[in-house]
């Protein structure tokens, strides 16, 4: 089984560009339900993503105040040249990947490192685990 | 951090460069244009000791004053006979000229004439105002407005960006704190600066006590110079400073303007403090400390 068979595929998952502010970011990500936003250029290729996590993090480290960051560039708080994988890759390797990070999703870039998806672990793991016998 | 450079000055006047590693410009004048004789002295008067510091500056006065607390507090010659002087001034003294403007009907006008248009602080927010000033193609002296974050400008700043203009000088002329009282924050200069752009400092405005004085607006004049060497200590590209060589007698801000006759020694310390900045950025670099926090 391929990434490129259970990732979410564009436009089904939070993707915002490079000069979002923050505040719009957290939207997006509320919108989905998702704990990350992939962040691109104008072109769509990825620079970056940012997580729940990274905001957890800044707010425990930075003393300015909520409003200020609220409004920063989101790319400046977020993890640039995150770890990624391409459509062709296995589901397992990718799993084994996010376990090694401790991850909960994984950017799918093409070739040029053009965003085409998100691999997120419950669906991936979904994937992966043998179908439940039938009750009947 | 203030990556863009901005270029004031077109025609035969000759460019005023505002930029992080050019010599800081002196923006300044009487806050309004009182007739054409006064114009032309003080522009006179100016002239004269910015040549003899050799610092560039760019002669600023308004032609119509919107905000005054009071019906019959004077207004202003109005655009037309104003723009006229201020086009002459430009031509005699070849120096680069800056006007406000309150209203987005007159911003045509006045980018035609002006080298740099000035978005007041009290309408630095407003759309229409901002849309007409990147309409004119010209710099633009965007002030902050007392009421406002100095991070929350780059919502300002992103609206003159969408209508295309990229010709941005950002300034502080204080902040409210509480009622008839300001206050400067001189963190508001860096943050203000990562927006790319250029940052200046008001100083005249930012020692006014808003309308504290019943139908006028009061001010501490006295602390100019204070203020003065912390901003250009802090790091700024642009001096703004009104001034008047009769404050009594002056038409607009009689309670802020400098006295022309300390303009000298108030410029002649920014001027030290600011060169001092960059060799001291040249021989340590920018700041860095505690970038990684952020």
């Amino acid at each position: 089984m391929l990434v490129s068979d259970v990732m979410l595929s564009l436009p089904h998952f939070p993707v915002v560009q490079q000069d979002v502010i923050v505040k719009v970011c957290l939207e997006e990500m509320g919108r989905y339900r998702l704990g990350i936003a992939c962040i691109i250029d104008d072109s769509g290729q990825l620079l970056g993503i940012f997580t729940d996590g990274d905001l957890r993090r800044k707010l425990l480290k930075i003393q300015k105040p909520i409003a200020s960051l609220f409004i920063d560039d989101v790319i400046d708080h977020g993890i640039r040249n995150p770890i990624k994988v391409m459509p062709s890759d296995s589901l397992t390797s990718a799993v084994a990947l996010m376990e090694l990070h401790q991850v909960w999703d994984l950017p799918v870039v093409d070739g040029s490192t053009m965003l085409v998806g998100l691999l997120h672990l419950h669906p991936a793991v979904k994937a992966l685990l043998p179908t439940p016998p039938s009750k009947s | 951090m203030n990556s863009h450079t901005l270029a004031v000055g077109y025609g035969k006047v000759k460019p005023v460069v505002i930029g992080q590693n050019s010599p800081l410009v002196f923006i300044g004048g009487p806050c309004a244009i009182e007739s054409r004789d006064h114009a032309f002295y003080m522009a006179d008067q100016i002239a004269k000791i910015c040549s003899k510091l050799s610092m560039p500056w760019i002669y600023k006065s308004c032609y119509d004053k919107d905000c005054r607390s009071a019906p019959d507090s004077f207004h202003g010659l109005g655009i037309d006979h104003g723009l006229r002087i201020l086009s002459d001034i430009r031509d005699e003294f070849g120096v680069p000229v800056v006007s406000d403007f309150s209203d987005p009907a007159w911003a045509d006008a006045t980018g035609e004439v002006c080298d740099m248009v000035q978005v007041p602080a009290y309408l630095c927010r407003q759309t229409s105002v901002l849309r007409a000033a990147a309409a004119t193609k010209r710099p633009i002296h965007l002030k902050k407005g007392q009421f406002m974050s100095p991070w929350n400008m780059k919502n300002s700043v992103r609206k003159i960006e969408a209508a295309g203009n990229h010709q941005i000088l950002l300034a502080d002329r204080g902040t409210f704190f509480g009622y008839n009282m300001l206050v400067n924050d001189f963190t508001s200069l860096p943050i203000m600066a990562r927006t790319g752009y250029p940052v200046c400092f008001d100083a005249t405005h930012s020692i006014q006590l808003p309308t504290s004085m019943g139908n006028i607006s009061g001010g501490q004049r006295e602390f100019i110079p204070h203020l003065v060497r912390a901003a250009v200590a802090c790091g700024i590209q642009a001096l703004f400073m009104e001034t008047h060589n009769d404050p009594p007698k002056a038409m607009s801000d009689a309670n802020t303007v400098l006295n022309t006759k300390y303009l000298e020694v108030v410029l002649t310390q920014a001027k030290a403090i600011h060169e001092v900045r960059l060799q001291l950025i040249q021989k340590l670099g920018e700041d860095t400390v505690h970038l990684e926090d952020q």
